[in-house]
């Protein structure tokens, strides 16, 4: 359940652009796609899992006869925001309680750390089914869980990174300077820790995506009928042999929006 | 494949990893090491060894006996009892046993033993807990049932597999830890929640079954059991998904068997609500329905699409001549109009202000019902009614049946829980309604009419009265019928002699042969 | 003795994250599960008697069975005596000892975990050392798109592919069980696929970091070709990163597991888990969760003590 870090690669200049323009077309699908006018929610029972390309449905319908078009791009809303939204929050709180770790240190330092390796010790996967259980059907609930099992490694990351550029003798000598904490806080740390945080944020997004599928497969996160990339995929598992390509076009989308923010977000960085 | 046992023991560090304790003790040593398993796959986990939790998994196993079976009509049929007899009075049952029945710990079976065990079930929750006994006793090789009122369903209730008899070394206090049964196979290892084996009981008293050895593992997920079914990698594949039938039936490896069995998935209603508790509410709730379309797109069996409470293949309790359910939105429109409803914002139906809005819990262990769900929601909405869906514990059902809360659940009802469809009849539409049936809602006659039923022992009196209470639940409508169960199971050609048996009694894998 | 002092220190501090987990675990998990909505009896009466069976009777049984009507300290207070005593109680649902079944279940957990962290090394880190020596090549980059097409998918999807393939086209492995040793394998390359695409990129930048450095440069200028370089001078450096990451990887496997234990039938700790919270088991929740913690723990003290025998500075 917590993301993975996918330390960035070195690709050449166009690979931002690429990037953008993977996240570009997966945002206009989500915007655009509602427009095409089929409701996500409306049934068939006598038109289902149609192929791609049937009349009316140019991606098919799914095992109710909704139209997976339709599905998509509303589930696209949905789990692009919470995504975000998790590994937001995440994120801040990570990065925040980071900062203040290496430069604080003492005591508020010893002790986020033991608040993190306590986090992290606790099997996420418990956490987020605990939240789930207090909420059934609660989509909030979940991501929050999801957010909480997510700070320690923005936490961890942002902290050494931090360290590492305090010790440096142009950190030092701004210090002596008598420059504060704020300014060193936007010259020195934040050009430094932003790009480590936003390669963690890509993966972190995509693993809340990925993980709600799983928690879904286990029968925990459903609602139905929203449409949500995860969800669907479980729906969709049992027509496997059926309507294969109903199966991974969701798994077609996240991917794209992974790879998007990891291209975007990556820069070289020291491991 | 033959000799993966060797290869095992080979691995003997990964091994003693993966098994924790037994698999190496047991491997090479059982009887009939060497001969073909029969693997059975099933989605029910073995959670503890407790006849109440999981005896089902151990009767159908045939690894242990209950003193009587059933048929497939459900009639009695002898088991541990050969013979049993009813007194004058109607209050006290006889159950003679098998005499040359063992235990498989090598003890015979003994009146008192079974008696003991017996009286063990009737303290716990289970099905003998409902039937109204004053006493179990033995005498010399016959067990006796004291009943406080005439109770003709008792050789039903015995049949139930929480009654299952065990030897009394099985018991460690009021444990149990070790599955010793009767029957014509026993345990020769477990790996739970997953995994029983089995062998040929020797001390077994009647015909040696066929097939020596036999392999029991619960797989939860549809796929799995699907593509375990395709693969010939089970000779049995129970409770296959709709969606793989169609599949299996192209493959000439194994043989699709479609049974309709005495279940029906069902929406129960809160009756006290004020939007249900008008029986034209809920008639028209059930006319919003599809029942057709779920059955053919979502259940993949027309048949199975309800047209009454109980299905076709229940002939005893199914009436013919009851008008079928079927879809009509304008008289579902119509009825709700004559109850104040209207259209309100968005569609919703609304009286008085507030909107035609209530939650339907329903639960995942059988997977086709929140997918049912989801199909009804949209037809609901057709005419005007918001129903919302909670994916729920399954206990949460009888939970909210009890503080009040529930509005509707859909869940999947046995009528066979104990053979005779009575017994579920009497927990579901009693004077204070059942937590799995109505819910408040009471029918006088009804309950007039299952007292009569269980204290009646003619024939035709008994249809009369079956019928009756078929009718009265087919009209007021307390739950609203969705589809009836159509089990489908799939046997390998390896397999000769093999039939299912529709009240999930029993594999039967004792009388099966090897395809020659 | 200098070199120790650093190490018993070490140890110290991981002894002491065990017994913060342990108190944090118990106590959280209890009062969490506590509070939860539902009624407990009922869900544990669900889970032990199956949707056929629940029902008032049984719950109330439940109820007086467990003594649920004690203030909740007392049963708090309990388990931590119980737990100073290694007793975690029985299942509630299955009333078998919890810490036999877990024991049971981790070995089956591990056993799987420890299969496919095999089978993902031997998958990622030769293609991860080979996309890092050729850092920005063609190959570099078809390896992380396949890293993300692999991440992107939901384990339960891939293991339904791999089953269709392996198990239903081909018959080469079978689809579910525990036991023989075939089985393992199906439900371990699912996992394995998903850790290899992660560890791919770890050894990947690890590398490429190794061959950019000055070092390494140096050995080439010496004549050696860039496979005997890399050997001398590489591996080591480039391990320590890998080998945290691996232990790393092993928690996230040991949760990992859940999705595909479900799938494959296999009866693991952490199928065990799911069930437990969802059925309100909670003596069988915190002894999951306890094993899990301790489990994290331990490992990251392995990964400590790896990168503290490899890296001959941090002795110092």
């Amino acid at each position: 359940m917590t993301a993975l870090v996918f330390p960035a690669l070195a690709f050449p200049a166009p690979r931002r652009a690429l990037g953008l323009a993977l996240l570009l077309a997966v945002g206009v699908f989500a915007l655009l796609g509602p427009l095409h006018g089929l409701d996500p929610l409306r049934q068939d029972l006598s038109a289902t899992l149609l192929p791609p390309g049937s009349a009316g449905h140019p991606l098919g319908t799914d095992h109710l006869g909704r139209d997976l078009l339709a599905r998509l791009a509303h589930a696209a809303r949905l789990s692009l925001g919470s995504a975000l939204a998790t590994a937001l929050v995440a994120a801040v709180a990570g990065t925040l309680l980071g900062l203040l770790a290496a430069l604080r240190g003492g005591l508020a330092e010893r002790g986020l750390l033991a608040l993190a390796d306590a986090v992290q010790a606790v099997p996420a996967l418990l956490l987020v089914l605990l939240f789930a259980a207090f909420a059934p059907g609660g989509f909030l609930a979940l991501y929050l869980g999801l957010s909480l099992t997510l700070w320690v490694e923005f936490f961890r990351l942002a902290r050494s990174a931090a360290l590492s550029v305090l010790a440096r003798p142009q950190v030092e000598a701004a210090r002596l300077l008598g420059f504060g904490t704020g300014h060193i806080l936007r010259r020195h740390l934040w050009p430094e820790v932003a790009p480590v945080v936003l390669t963690l944020f890509a993966f972190a997004a995509g693993t809340a995506v990925t993980s709600i599928s799983a928690l879904a497969f286990i029968g925990v996160a459903l609602r139905p009928p929203t449409p949500e990339w995860g969800g669907m995929m479980t729906e969709l598992l049992p027509f496997y042999a059926e309507a294969p390509l109903a199966l991974l076009m969701p798994a077609g989308l996240i991917f794209l929006t992974v790879l998007g923010l990891h291209l975007l977000a990556g820069k070289e960085q020291a491991a | 494949m033959l000799h993966r046992r060797d290869f095992l023991a080979g691995l003997a560090g990964l091994a003693a990893l993966g098994h924790g304790r037994g698999a190496l003790a047991q491997a090479g040593t059982s009887a009939g090491a060497g001969a073909a398993i029969f693997r059975v796959v099933t989605p029910y986990e073995i959670n503890g060894l407790d006849p109440v939790r999981s005896g089902f998994v151990f009767t159908r196993l045939q690894i242990a006996e209950t003193l009587l079976g059933a048929d497939d009509g459900g009639r009695p049929v002898p088991q541990l009892a050969t013979a049993w007899s009813l007194s004058e009075d109607r209050l006290r049952w006889r159950f003679t046993l098998r005499p040359a029945a063992r235990f498989h710990d090598g003890t015979p079976v003994t009146a008192t033993a079974v008696a003991a065990c017996l009286e063990r079930a009737r303290a716990l929750p289970g099905v003998l807990i409902n039937a109204p006994i004053a006493r179990i006793t033995a005498e010399e090789d016959t067990v006796v049932i004291q009943t406080t009122r005439p109770f003709a369903s008792m050789p039903a209730f015995v049949a139930h597999s929480s009654t299952m008899i065990l030897a009394p070394a099985a018991f460690e206090g009021e444990t149990v830890r070790a599955i010793l049964g009767t029957g014509p196979y026993r345990v020769a290892e477990m790996v739970l929640p997953q995994r029983v084996d089995a062998v040929r009981f020797e001390g077994w008293d009647g015909p040696a079954p066929a097939v020596e050895r036999l392999s029991y593992l619960a797989a939860g997920r549809g796929e799995t059991r699907g593509t375990m079914a395709e693969s010939g990698q089970a000779e049995m594949v129970c409770q296959l998904a709709p969606e793989t039938v169609d599949r299996l039936r192209r493959n000439p490896r194994v043989q699709v068997v479609v049974q309709a069995i005495p279940r029906t998935r069902l929406i129960k209603l809160n009756c006290g609500s004020p939007l249900f508790s008008d029986a034209r509410a809920r008639r028209a709730l059930s006319l919003a329905l599809d029942r057709a379309g779920m059955a053919r797109a979502l259940l993949r069996s027309a048949p199975s699409a309800a047209t009454q409470l109980f299905p076709a293949s229940m002939a005893e309790w199914h009436v013919p001549s009851l008008a079928p359910l079927e879809r009509n939105l304008e008289e579902a429109r119509r009825l709700l109009g004559e109850l104040g409803w209207q259209p309100g914002a968005e569609g919703i139906l609304a009286r008085e202000g507030r909107p035609f809005r209530f939650t339907l819990r329903t639960f995942s262990d059988r997977p086709e019902l929140p997918v049912l769900a989801t199909a009804m929601q949209s037809q609901l909405r057709e005419i005007g009614v918001d129903m919302q869906i909670a994916i729920v514990n399954s206990g949460e059902i009888p939970a909210g049946h009890q503080d009040g809360t529930l509005e509707a659940a859909l869940l999947a009802r046995n009528f066979a829980l104990v053979p005779d469809p009575l017994g579920t009849l009497l927990l579901d539409f009693g004077p204070k309604g059942g937590d799995w049936g109505a819910m408040n809602w009471s029918s006088p006659e009804l309950v007039a009419v299952m007292e009569k039923l269980g204290g009646t022992a003619d024939p035709a009196e008994r249809a009369a009265l079956r019928g009756r209470a078929a009718t009265i639940l087919h009209e007021e409508m307390p739950v609203i019928p969705v589809s009836w169960f159509d089990q489908s199971t799939a046997i390998s050609r390896r397999v000769a002699h093999l039939t299912v048996d529709p009240l999930e009694l029993s594999y039967r894998i004792a009388g099966a042969r090897w395809a020659s | 003795m200098r070199a120790l002092s650093p190490l018993l220190r070490l140890l110290g501090g991981r002894l002491a994250q065990a017994g913060l987990v342990a108190l944090l675990v118990g106590s959280a998990c209890f009062l969490m599960v506590r509070t939860l909505p539902g009624d407990m009896a009922y869900r544990i009466a669900a889970s032990r008697y199956g949707y056929d069976l629940v029902d008032t009777a049984a719950a109330r049984a439940v109820h007086a069975e467990l003594g649920l009507d004690r203030p909740w300290y007392v049963q708090l207070a309990g388990w931590f005596g119980d737990l100073a005593r290694l007793d975690l109680g029985t299942s509630l649902a299955s009333g078998e000892k919890v810490l036999e079944k877990l024991g049971i279940e981790l070995g089956h957990t591990l056993l799987l975990a420890g299969v496919a962290l095999a089978l993902s090394a031997l998958i990622g880190l030769p293609l991860g050392a080979l996309a890092g020596l050729r850092a920005g090549s063609a190959l570099d980059r078809a390896a992380l798109v396949g890293a993300a097409a692999l991440r992107a998918v939901p384990s339960f999807v891939l293991g339904v592919g791999l089953m269709i393939l392996l198990a239903a086209e081909w018959n080469l492995l079978p689809a579910g069980g525990v036991g023989e040793w075939e089985e393992v394998i199906l439900p371990a390359l699912t996992l394995a696929l998903g850790l290899a695409a992660a560890s791919s990129r770890v050894t990947r930048d690890a590398v490429a970091a190794v061959v950019a450095s000055p070092f390494f440069g140096f050995a080439r200028a010496k004549g050696l070709g860039d496979g005997l370089a890399f050997r001398r001078h590489g591996v080591r450096n480039a391990a320590i990163p890998v080998v945290s990451y691996l232990t790393l990887q092993m928690v996230l496997l040991v949760e990992g597991v859940v999705v595909v234990e479900a799938l494959f039938a296999w009866p693991g700790i952490g199928h065990a888990l799911v069930h437990a919270v969802l059925g309100r088991d909670i003596p069988v929740v915190q002894g999951a969760a306890l094993v899990m913690g301790l489990l994290f723990v331990l490992l990251n003290t392995a990964a400590d003590l790896a990168c503290w025998s490899l890296d001959p500075r941090r002795r110092a």
